[in-house]
């Protein structure tokens, strides 16, 4: 497997630079025979290798800049780095678990990947865990990937780019691995993150940061289907959302808010130039926040409750999830490297019922939660590890997880930032500086 | 924060973030001041600028925040600090303006200064930049298919809606889908970091509404295409200008091929002393050394230059 994981690694660098196809399809099982065609240029750490990147130079010189034709009579073109400092390996971002059939879908967001495993995967072992089907390549349309949903009768699952794509696409269990082309896409407000589903109801729920909103849409929406109704709006304390949770049973639309909020106008190259703008409100900082609405809530509709205050420990919610069994809200707080449970009823500033926190959880920046009732078991999703970690359901404070689901060795670091679009120099402490 | 001679895939070595920093997991732009030894970031999501202290490390707030009424600040992009005339410059692609707040600002206070207009060219401005030597503004705005896109430069005290004194953009620039600009303070070389010579398709929602005019167009139609060749004549490079560059000209110096990020970068960062550039993009950075880029450019540009259309 350490080779599939190393293969996929290399296989990035491949697409990126030529587009070409990564591992051909594959059924479920089969995935440890696929076979990319640099894997002899691979190295454990692939991208810093400055003969692989010659190499790769050498072999892909043809067309456009990069040919060596444009610009005429300018110093410099195709180079090597002196360094490079890049994690060819997955982080796992979103989660989905699947009981019926036994899946565990994971996002990874570095490596523009879906992963699925077998709901019982995991051990202690340092080697990574073998996933039983991947999707990966340029055909899959997954870019920075965030929030995953599973359809279990449908053996469909779903992810949202949250950048590089501004859609939501659809696969299945049967499709195999590979490069393979999403069963159905819908296009998204730029910036959504998280989507959940609403079997009954035959809806989706998706949270969008930048517009502070939940778009509701048929759950079958496809291309450019406008969302069926959308909560937005000053009133609505929806801030800077993430996760977001359907609850059909109670008809309510649970959301983790960071809590910033900026009054977004139109601001890409293809909007027009508009300065006045009516009333201006200005950006703000608020607190964490759970919000629940009204299902059918639709507009600046406030919320009817909301979990928020310094004894909830809210800080950077992250994905959510809800146990309609036990009345509980599981939430990946990623700002503490913990997971908090509220009580699904509970409102304003409460603290949690139990805390997974401490090194022994290796809860590690922690972007998704599972909650698996049939088994009696929680799931965590680990953006700072290269790591899913999987307790009993009850478990409480600095408990060691009872399985490991690993994405990449034992101790491989991560470099903590994915889709960066700027840098500085420190002087002082001769150190790079890169905003997340 | 990563040390300089950080190499392969490595953890950083120190952190901002968590609750009370007021940063977000959504920023687009930094600034290290050296001389007061402080960072500066804008918050996107909440539209302020944020100054930490240069050592910040874990969940510390920050020293100074600009947010409020009077900052007109909507969803700032990028930041540069001018430490010579201790401004802070910001460019908010919401606000379709550029801004000049004091460096010590703090709170809900006004810019000193704002370029925006029509005359000015501006629109989705995601670069900014400052060189108090030669006392200019340097911007880096893209505006739809027809453009202006490109590289704007202003007096450093302009204000209001003014023209830009030069501007570097055009079908010989292939400048497109680019983000941080920066300056070298000793030469005043220009340094952009192009993600992709294409220009950034629209996106399919104008906020939470599905943006008019797209028609039916099958969005499967509108993606990259798998073809190698396609694929490498749209990827992005690292260009250098000379200070005094005006015009639909071609960049005095690149870095482009698969070790920019392999296929292109979002942000540039200078050292000087060493005479590296550092190149982030996607999840990592490249560093090149490459002390040419550092050098005075004598050359006059290959191309015709023509004034900003």
């Amino acid at each position: 497997m350490r080779r599939i994981f190393l293969s996929m690694a290399a296989a990035a660098v491949l697409v990126l630079v030529t587009g070409v196809q990564t591992p051909r399809a594959t059924e479920p099982g089969e995935a440890a025979n696929a076979r990319v065609s640099i894997d002899e240029l691979t190295a454990e750490d692939c991208l810093g290798d400055a003969e692989m990147m010659a190499e790769l130079q050498q072999q892909f010189v043809e067309g456009g800049v990069i040919g060596g034709d444009w610009p005429k009579g300018a110093i410099g073109g195709v180079l090597p780095p002196l360094r490079s400092v890049y994690d060819p390996f997955p982080t796992f971002d979103g989660i989905a678990l699947d009981t019926d059939n036994d899946r565990v879908i994971m996002s990874d967001e570095n490596r523009h990947a879906l992963l699925v495993y077998d709901r019982a995967a995991g051990s202690f072992s340092n080697d990574v865990t073998e996933p039983v089907q991947y999707i990966f390549g340029p055909k899959a349309l997954l870019g920075y990937i965030a929030g995953v949903e599973v359809d279990p009768p449908r053996k469909e699952f779903y992810t949202v780019n949250n950048d590089g794509g501004d859609r939501l696409v659809v696969f299945d269990y049967g499709m195999g691995s590979g490069n393979l082309q999403p069963r159905r896409t819908l296009s998204l407000p730029h910036q959504s993150w998280d989507v959940s589903l609403a079997r009954t109801r035959d809806e989706i729920a998706v949270s969008v940061q930048q517009s502070n909103a939940i778009s509701i849409f048929k759950r079958a929406a496809t291309n450019r289907d406008a969302p069926i109704r959308t909560i937005r709006g000053l009133a609505t304390e929806l801030e800077d959302p993430h996760g977001v949770f359907f609850d059909e049973k109670h008809n309510e639309i649970i959301t983790a808010n960071h809590g910033n909020w900026t009054q977004i106008r139109p601001y890409t190259p293809f909007d027009p130039l508009v300065t006045d703008v009516g009333e201006y409100k200005s950006g703000a900082f608020h607190p964490s926040s759970i919000t629940f609405h009204g299902a059918d809530a639709n507009g600046n509709v406030p919320p009817v409750r909301t979990i928020e205050g310094n004894l909830t420990g809210l800080n950077w919610p992250m994905g959510i999830d809800v146990d309609l069994t036990h009345d509980e809200i599981a939430v990946a707080n990623y700002g503490d490297s913990s997971v908090r449970v509220f009580a699904r009823a509970g409102r304003g500033n409460e603290q949690p019922t139990r805390v997974i926190r401490g090194a022994a959880t290796q809860i590690v920046g922690p972007v998704s939660v599972a909650v698996d009732v049939k088994n009696d078991e929680i799931w965590v999703a680990n953006y700072g590890d290269h790591t899913a970690v999987v307790f009993p359901r009850t478990a409480n404070g600095n408990v060691r997880p009872k399985r490991i689901v690993r994405n990449a060795p034992v101790n491989t670091p991560t470099c903590g930032f994915t889709n960066a679009s700027a840098a500085a120099y420190d002087s002082k402490r001769d150190a790079i500086l890169v905003p997340n | 924060m990563f040390a300089r001679l950080a190499n392969g895939n490595v953890a950083p070595n120190r952190v901002i973030e968590g609750q009370a920093t007021n940063l977000s997991r959504t920023m687009h732009g930094i600034a290290y001041d050296d001389v007061n030894d402080e960072i500066v970031i804008p918050v996107a999501l909440s539209g302020a600028i944020l100054t930490f202290k240069g050592d910040a490390k874990g969940e510390v707030p920050p020293i100074r925040a600009i947010q409020g009424t009077r900052t007109r600040l909507v969803r700032p992009h990028t930041v540069a600090v001018d430490n010579v005339n201790n401004e802070i410059l910001t460019a908010d692609p919401s606000s379709r303006a550029v801004m000049i707040f004091d460096r010590r600002a703090n709170g809900n206070v006004a810019p000193k200064r704002v370029i925006s207009g029509e005359n000015t060219g501006l629109l989705d401005i995601v670069g900014v930049a400052a060189d108090p030597l030669r006392n200019v503004i340097v911007a880096a705005s893209r505006k739809g298919a027809e453009g202006p896109t490109g590289i704007f430069v202003f007096d450093r005290l302009a204000n209001g809606d003014v023209k830009p004194k030069a501007y570097i953009g055009g079908p010989n620039s292939k400048l497109a889908h680019f983000r941080q600009v920066t300056i070298d303070p000793e030469t005043g070389n220009i340094f952009l970091a192009q993600q992709n010579t294409r220009m950034k398709r629209p996106e399919a929602y104008v906020l939470d509404k599905p943006r008019e005019g797209a028609g039916g167009r099958n969005l499967n139609d509108d993606e990259d295409s798998d073809e190698a060749g396609d694929r490498m004549d749209r990827m992005g490079f690292i260009a250098v200008y000379a200070p005094d560059d005006n015009g639909d000209i071609p960049p005095r110096a690149i870095i482009k091929g698969p070790g920019v990020r392999l296929a292109g970068a979002a942000g540039v960062a200078l050292v000087p002393k060493k005479k590296e550039i550092v190149a982030v993009g996607g999840n990592g950075f490249q560093t090149f050394l490459l002390p040419d880029f550092f050098q005075v450019f004598k050359r006059p540009p290959t191309s015709s230059a023509s004034k900003q259309k």
